[in-house]
């Protein structure tokens, strides 16, 4: 029962970044259509970000953490400006696919040359720092961690429903000519949002240095799981990246725990197949 | 008449330039005696035919598949065990593992394709990813640490060579020939009708394509020819492992064909002629001292064509001037009204 328990915590704690990463990877998916396969590098970026923050500046993770987020949030932009903007105007769906992948390549293998492969860690003095909560154990660093993508997740949700930057890039998401139409620049709302979504895997990368390692392919796993977060938890919606996010970290603990733990991937992946062929069957009988 | 006869002198000159570069190719290893060189020329091989696999799925299809390691690995597997466990002669074990890659794609697939643009990439990713963990828990492939192919005397029987030169040969004539069948597919009524998937799925379901079928077809062959790509490379390396299906694989087997065009069936040898030596050059001198050198480099050429030259080296070269060089002077190609004209006739004696 307590491993049980455990399990749960674990797997909450974890989906926590699938869901950050698959929030970031949304809006950009939402608004753009396009899939950011470079999504787990900019994560990557993000943890090295910290890292050099943690061991040349002596800046703590979590103190890191809003100026990682601003440098993605510019890095992004910069991106999205040089490269995906005009290369949208193509419209080949095969270029942009490329273009991304072109980058997550481009970003693994700077980090391997600037960085070399070996794997690094940060280790703060609260690192070990254990609470006991009946019969579970957590880690201090990934309870914050999963204290501030909450805090996050809110915020992000808000911003979206109610700013006027928000709206407009809802509206961009659900028609980008009416939005043209009525007055939004459509350019810039693209900007804006690759970069949000970019900030976001910053900020998931920056949280996560504390029990992580960090090295070149660091990433994969986290953008492979934001795409199935998306997928599963539908496009355009906030809430359910998140609860699919939550999902995904449950679905891999507990396959782990009761089946075996070098089978939870391979159950991942299956059962992203079989929702997704599914959904899509379903939607193409109802038209 | 005059029209006729210009077009048949076009088709000649063609006919010779394209022998002319066959037979230097043919002639390299009578000249290149360095086995590092020849390996490179086998890499070449190897990586284009992949390419063009992925091509015609991907390029000619519009169904961009990010798997297509996954059937070369799957490929490679079957051979293998085929060999190791049953002791069977290695080139009906490449027929039995291009049937089982074909099959396995053809069922996997069957009910994917109701997935369009990135959903198929995601779905995909998804499947080359699951057969890896698979392989890698199941006692039967060998786990993580991979099969090892018998080492014995060399022979064309068991394809197993200690020289290069061998799989030299071999690695051009499955380059040729699969170059052959693309052209012959890119020409045929499939061909079109694949191309007319790729523009607008709905509006070749309604002109009476089916696009299921067309689909089904064009991931099968594609899948068994990169299955084809898994034996060659299995017996040439002789050792495979699971990490020949990485995702990195999938993507470094596309990259010739984008660089080079995608929607041309010429684009992967294109591209493969240019990235894999420039890749295994920096491999060879830099990777010492910056590891993963040859992938940055790979990764800003594709992001410089995609970025400046949108359809590939070849899109470029379709419309520049050195091309129209060639044509007029060595080639003496006529004009594309008298092309016209010609084909126009040519079709209807065949009608008639």
């Amino acid at each position: 029962m307590s491993m049980f328990l455990q399990a749960c915590v674990n797997g909450l704690l974890m989906g926590g970044f699938y869901a950050l990463m698959g929030m970031g990877q949304n809006i950009i998916f939402g608004v753009m259509k396009i899939v950011n396969f470079c999504h787990g590098e900019m994560l990557m970026v993000g943890m090295y970000l910290t890292l050099i923050l943690y061991t040349y500046f002596g800046v703590d993770p979590y103190l890191a953490v809003p100026l990682v987020a601003l440098v993605m949030f510019c890095f992004g932009a910069v991106i999205q400006h040089t490269l995906i903007t005009p290369s949208l105007g193509t419209k080949s769906f095969t270029n942009l696919l490329f273009l991304t992948v072109g980058l997550g390549l481009l970003l693994s293998n700077g980090a391997l040359v600037i960085f070399g492969s070996e794997y690094r860690s940060i280790r703060t003095g609260y690192s070990q720092t254990y609470i006991q909560l009946g019969p579970v154990n957590m880690a201090l660093p990934r309870l914050i961690s999963f204290g501030v993508l909450i805090v996050v997740a809110i915020t992000l949700f808000a911003f979206l429903k109610y700013s006027t930057l928000g709206k407009q890039i809802r509206a961009v998401s659900q028609n980008p000519v009416g939005a043209e139409v009525v007055g939004i620049d459509v350019k810039k709302i693209y900007l804006l949002t690759y970069g949000l979504g970019v900030a976001l895997a910053g900020i998931a990368g920056a949280l996560l240095t504390q029990f992580y390692t960090v090295f070149p392919t660091a990433g994969a796993s986290f953008g492979l799981r934001a795409l199935i977060v998306v997928v599963v938890g539908g496009l355009g919606s906030i809430p359910g990246a998140f609860l699919a996010g939550i999902f995904l970290g449950l679905l891999e603990t507990m396959s782990a725990l009761f089946i075996s733990p070098s089978y939870s991937d391979l159950i991942v992946f299956m059962t992203f197949i079989i929702i997704l062929v599914l959904r899509q069957t379903i939607i193409a009988r109802r038209r | 008449m005059d029209s006729k006869k210009a077009v048949h002198i076009y088709h000649r000159n063609l006919t010779i330039l394209l022998g002319l570069i066959l037979l230097v190719f043919i002639l390299v290893p009578t000249m290149v005696k360095s086995p590092y060189i020849l390996n490179i020329f086998v890499l070449m091989f190897y990586m284009s035919t992949l390419s063009m696999a992925w091509n015609l799925l991907g390029g000619m299809t519009g169904q961009n598949s990010l798997g297509h390691a996954a059937y070369m690995g799957l490929g490679a597997y079957a051979c293998c065990l085929l060999v190791v466990k049953t002791g069977a002669n290695p080139w009906l074990a490449a027929i039995f593992g291009m049937v089982v890659v074909g099959l396995v794609a053809g069922i996997v697939f069957y009910p994917c394709f109701i997935l369009r643009g990135p959903y198929f990439t995601l779905v995909s990713i998804a499947f080359g990813e699951s057969i890896r963990q698979l392989i890698i828990n199941s006692e039967f492939f060998g786990r993580a640490s991979g099969v090892g192919l018998p080492f014995g005397n060399d022979s064309w029987l068991n394809f197993r060579f200690g020289s290069k030169v061998p799989y030299y040969y071999v690695g051009l004539i499955m380059v040729v020939g699969i170059y052959l069948i693309m052209k012959k597919i890119d020409r045929s009524k499939m061909g079109f009708a694949l191309k007319t998937i790729r523009e607008d799925e709905d509006a070749a379901a309604a002109i009476g394509i089916n696009p299921t079928k067309y689909k089904i077809i064009a991931v099968v062959i594609s899948a068994m020819v990169a299955g084809l790509v898994g034996f060659f490379y299995a017996s040439y390396i002789r050792y495979i492992d699971p990490d020949l299906m990485l995702q990195v694989k999938s993507t470094e087997s596309v990259l010739p064909a984008v660089v080079g065009g995608a929607a041309f069936v010429e684009g992967p040898l294109i591209g493969g002629l240019i990235m894999i030596p420039l890749s295994e050059y920096l491999r060879a001198n830099f990777s010492a001292m910056l590891p993963g050198i040859n992938m940055l480099m790979y990764a800003v050429v594709l992001l410089v064509v995609i970025r400046f030259r949108p359809t590939g080296i070849l899109g470029w070269y379709m419309h520049s001037n050195v091309k129209k060089m060639i044509d007029e002077k060595i080639l003496k190609k006529p004009s594309s009204e008298v092309l016209e004209e010609v084909e126009t006739l040519e079709y209807q004696r065949e009608e008639a």
